[in-house]
């Protein structure tokens, strides 16, 4: 990658290039420790003491071992965080990776308008998400006016109260995932779209169906793919935090709650709830860390030596 | 280029029996997508009706008029031109700052070889996977202690916040390129920083565009580091606006106006999308940036 004449021990060339790599690699290097050494260092600390503001100075802060962790983990509210998360993890997943790969695959099958459909089904993923989740609130689940009701109606059926703490929590999973879909349907779609045309055709031609052809040649290959979505979709899961705040706007519920809700709500307060501990929210957010570590090594490992090349 | 105008101009003929085993699919995409059109229609006709038409479901029938007033309304009495005004601030002085910053970075750490080029590579990585919990609370320690508010402080926070992914996605461009470039120029007597200017940046110019879009696309959505840094209505952007807006709801009743603030937050990135979607959805999977 480097081009070799570069790396020339001495030389005039190497002394002009140095004041160079120095004052252009000074701002990054900067930048990485102001936004991401020192905080992550610092939060990590945090965790372990006691503190109550989050602006107060290290003087302030006492020892306090792992209490933090255990606060959070005894903590009814960061369970159910948790248990939400694990919901919208597992059943949103699911959910989500199966339409998007069903999208992909119907999209590359061969059909006309592939463009603007491709286009049309990523478009949540381009406009602002508070805009989306308003649209969702404040029209498609609303009791008075709302589509899915309206539609019920014309069925004959009763209406029902989506945003009732009964349903709420899966409302907003529903439309956290319609937005969500159109994002791992282009990984899937590229995924798709390295595979060799000439496999389908030597399969065509052995007399292999577009069912078969799927599960033996398609889903086989795109094993780093998904792979990859379900990376990136457990990543995105830990931070679910917008449609939360979205469909419980002003005071969190314990239906709809995540653990970044609670962090958030722990570090600077919220409605009816003063007491303020910023120890436990770095808590939360070094658990947080810890599960996308996790992830990372257990995809690392579960698909590593079986990747086939192609 | 050619090529790929001859494909696009050639279209196949219909083959029915082809279209036909293709249905189902057809219909699942169909189904999805108009679920999506006639939602973004009805918020476009409920921005152009009263609150009383809205609860009564009359919202194409415009039986009292087109209400364009309710986007005078929310422009001017619910503050959307001020928030609007400062997403467009943060997002413009985002893109150029996180350019300024890292596409020397990138071109630096590609061509030339130096101590701190593997450690920085891999920070740059690992700084992409860093969920923004393990930011904010030292941030905000350290900016109230410095005494950095306003709106200052949202556009450095959106600046540093881009440069992990830009760097590395502008690294992989610079090293793709020729190194005659370089030594041609340096022939010529052309100092090495100058040549990174003049030169340089130029030729990876497709990737700027690409990854300012996304830059720009990301800033303007940015909710989490809005709702926690900016502190006053006037360094609030669009999206936290818009919150604020549902919320008092209540009071207001004006669910035109409403409807009227989510169409104005919504559409300059849906117009921008309608112009570059080809552009945006090759960036997604080409240059592994976060969607």
């Amino acid at each position: 990658m480097v081009p070799p004449h570069f790396h020339g021990r001495g030389g005039r060339k190497m002394k002009k290039n140095k004041g160079m790599i120095v004052a252009f690699s000074l701002p990054l290097t900067l930048a990485l420790i102001i936004m991401y050494l020192y905080p992550v260092a610092r939060t990590v600390l945090m965790s372990f003491f006691k503190i109550e503001s989050v602006t107060s100075s290290m003087s302030a802060w006492s020892f306090y071992g792992v209490g933090n962790y255990a606060k959070i983990f005894g903590s009814p509210t960061f369970q159910g965080s948790m248990k939400n998360m694990g919901l919208i993890w597992l059943v949103g997943g699911i959910i989500t990776l199966f339409f998007a790969l069903l999208f992909a695959v119907v999209l590359t099958s061969g059909v006309r308008f592939k463009k603007f459909f491709r286009a049309a089904i990523y478009l949540p993923n381009v406009i602002s998400a508070v805009a989306l989740a308003t649209m969702w609130v404040q029209y498609v689940y609303s009791n008075d006016y709302g589509m899915l009701n309206k539609v019920l109606e014309f069925f004959g059926l009763e209406g029902v109260k989506w945003l009732s703490s009964d349903n709420k929590f899966w409302a907003m999973l529903f439309a956290y995932m319609f937005g969500a879909v159109g994002y791992y349907m282009l990984i899937f779609i590229s995924g798709i779209e390295r595979i060799p045309a000439d496999l389908y055709e030597a399969a065509t031609i052995d007399g292999a169906n577009k069912i078969q052809q799927f599960f033996k040649i398609t889903l086989p290959l795109l094993k780093g793919i998904i792979k990859t979505n379900i990376t990136f979709y457990s990543v995105h899961t830990t931070a679910f935090f917008l449609w939360t705040k979205m469909f419980s706007p002003v005071n969190t519920e314990a239906s709809t709650i995540v653990p970044v809700v609670y962090l958030y709500d722990t570090v600077f307060g919220s409605q009816g709830n003063s007491g303020r501990d910023a120890g436990a929210g770095a808590a939360v957010g070094v658990v947080l860390t810890a599960i996308i570590i996790l992830v990372y090594f257990v995809m690392n490992r579960v698909l590593k030596d079986d990747d086939l090349e192609f | 280029m050619a090529r790929n105008k001859k494909e696009k101009k050639y279209r196949e003929p219909w083959n029915w029996s082809k279209e036909l085993r293709l249905l189902p699919g057809y219909l699942i995409v169909l189904i999805w997508i108009g679920f999506t059109a006639a939602f973004l229609c009805w918020i476009l006709g409920a921005s152009l009706s009263t609150a009383k038409e809205i609860f009564s479901g009359k919202v194409f029938a415009f039986e009292s008029g087109v209400h364009w007033e309710n986007y005078i309304n929310a422009w001017q009495a619910q503050n959307v031109a001020k928030f609007f005004g400062n997403s467009l601030l943060y997002a413009v002085t985002a893109c150029i700052g996180t350019l300024l910053i890292s596409a020397p970075g990138a071109y630096v750490l590609s061509r030339f070889e130096f101590f701190a080029n593997r450690p920085l590579k891999s920070c740059l990585i690992i700084a992409m996977s860093v969920p923004a919990v393990m930011i904010i609370m030292p941030i905000f320690a350290l900016t109230t202690r410095l005494g950095i508010k306003g709106r200052i402080l949202l556009i450095l926070l959106y600046i540093l916040m881009h440069v992990p992914s830009t760097t590395t996605y502008l690294l992989n461009f610079f090293a793709t390129l020729s190194k005659t470039y370089e030594e041609a120029a340096a022939i010529d007597g052309c100092p090495p920083g100058k040549t990174f200017w003049i030169i340089m940046l130029p030729l990876v110019q497709p990737a700027i565009i690409t990854v300012t879009i996304f830059n720009f696309l990301g800033v303007w959505n940015e909710f989490f580091m809005a709702l926690i840094f900016a502190s006053s209505a006037e360094m609030t952007p669009v999206g936290v606006g818009l919150l604020q807006i549902v919320n008092a709801m209540k009071y207001t009743g004006d669910y035109g106006g409403l409807f009227a603030a989510v169409v104005i937050v919504f559409l300059p990135t849906f117009l921008l999308y309608i112009f570059l979607s080809e552009k945006i959805i090759a960036g997604v999977t080409g240059g592994g940036i976060k969607g």
